[in-house]
């Protein structure tokens, strides 16, 4: 009856230990997969990478959006040092996102608006980081790693070619000061 | 070591289900659709306001990992799925549709098919989505989901899509769209035109 009652008790346990890591492991999972496979397609660690025009061939992503161009850094902060983002202006809708190696979109930035009119500076830190020195636009990263997303509207050939000529200007590299 | 062999088949035992049990309560096994966990419904047009928060619990992110990797938190842009015509019934590239609707409270929107994958069907048409910049600010606009070009008006291709669905995306939308999107959202109408033959 002891013995009975030890495995019961053993199989709930494991059994919630099992539920918690799954739920944990598998946005980590997914979020890293899809790093090394545009790792393999082309993307850089600390650059921008603008995609080709989404298509039934070109899609590395689920749902992506045909109308939409996609540049990607991949970003690795293991030596602590910020990245220094910029995003070119853009005659038509712009952002920069900001994910998080669980998926969290834990920061967008709008370009084209505001302070970004002339095009969105940013400072991605890791947590509690010096940055009285960094310029344009403070974000904080909740971890060392992720994927910072640019997405500019471009639901035509013709806009999309001018979207390759303008993210010739965008950066993603460590910051220099 | 009989008894320790009991007692690690116990322990694997119960991690194996706890783990499995946690995929099919986020829908990434067995038969739930990611839309069954919907907690915005507009007209059959679904959304899960969690998407890509912070606050979303275990099972959202590893929904919305399998399902729309990428996302982007809702005051920046907001997604609505449906899977089914105005009669409820499952949508299928052997049918044609004429999806209509009016202005969007957004500073761009778009609709697009995927097939039953969450993917852009195989198909060399074109035409995978209609968006605001292709409709315009009209009031009212009518677009035709079908295999084959129709004659006039915008078109989306549902050629090699099997069974598919459509994503309405609303960009920057506006904040009444958030706050009360029953009220606020100008939701698309889906009826059947005809299917594969039917006269």
């Amino acid at each position: 009856m002891k013995r009975a009652m030890l495995l019961i008790a053993l199989f709930c346990a494991a059994a919630l230990a099992g539920h918690v890591f799954v739920l944990n492991a598998v946005p980590r999972i997914i979020m890293n997969k899809a790093m090394t496979k545009m790792q393999a397609r082309g993307v850089p660690v600390h650059g921008f990478a603008l995609s080709a025009r989404t298509t039934q061939e070109t899609q590395t992503v689920v749902r992506p959006s045909p109308d939409l161009a996609y540049s990607i850094c991949l970003y690795d902060l293991k030596d602590g040092g910020p990245l220094t983002i910029y995003a070119a202006p853009y005659d038509g809708y712009a952002s920069v996102s900001f994910f998080d190696a669980r998926t969290n979109n834990f920061a967008s930035v709008r370009v084209g608006e505001g302070d970004e009119a002339a095009g969105a500076k940013l400072t991605l830190h890791r947590e509690a980081q010096d940055m009285m020195e960094s310029p344009g636009r403070q974000i904080i990263s909740p971890g060392r790693k992720g994927i910072i997303l640019i997405r500019r509207l471009a639901p035509t050939q013709a806009e999309y070619d001018k979207v390759v000529e303008i993210s010739k200007n965008d950066r993603c590299e460590p910051a220099k000061y | 070591m009989k008894r320790l062999t009991l007692y690690t088949l116990t322990t694997v035992a119960g991690f194996v289900l706890g783990g499995a049990l946690a995929l099919q309560m986020s829908g990434l096994i067995g038969q739930r659709s990611a839309l069954v966990f919907a907690d915005v419904n507009v007209d059959g047009w679904v959304s899960d306001w969690s998407i890509s928060s912070a606050s979303a619990d275990g099972y959202t992110r590893a929904r919305v990992a399998r399902h729309g990797l990428l996302a982007l938190s809702k005051t920046e842009a907001v997604y609505f799925t449906r899977k089914t015509d105005n009669n409820g019934e499952t949508l299928r590239e052997t049918c044609d549709y004429a999806l209509t609707g009016g202005a969007q409270d957004a500073l761009w929107w778009s609709i697009t098919l995927y097939d039953a994958q969450s993917r852009l069907p195989a198909n060399s048409d074109k035409a995978l989505s209609i968006d605001a910049t292709q409709i315009g600010r009209n009031d009212s606009w009518s677009a035709v989901i079908s295999k084959t070009r129709p004659d006039v008006g915008p078109w989306i291709s549902s050629r090699a899509a099997g069974t598919f669905d459509l994503t309405l995306r609303l960009y920057r939308p506006d904040a009444d769209i958030i706050d009360n999107p029953n009220a606020a959202l100008n939701a698309p109408k889906l009826s059947k035109l005809k299917c594969e033959g039917e006269l």
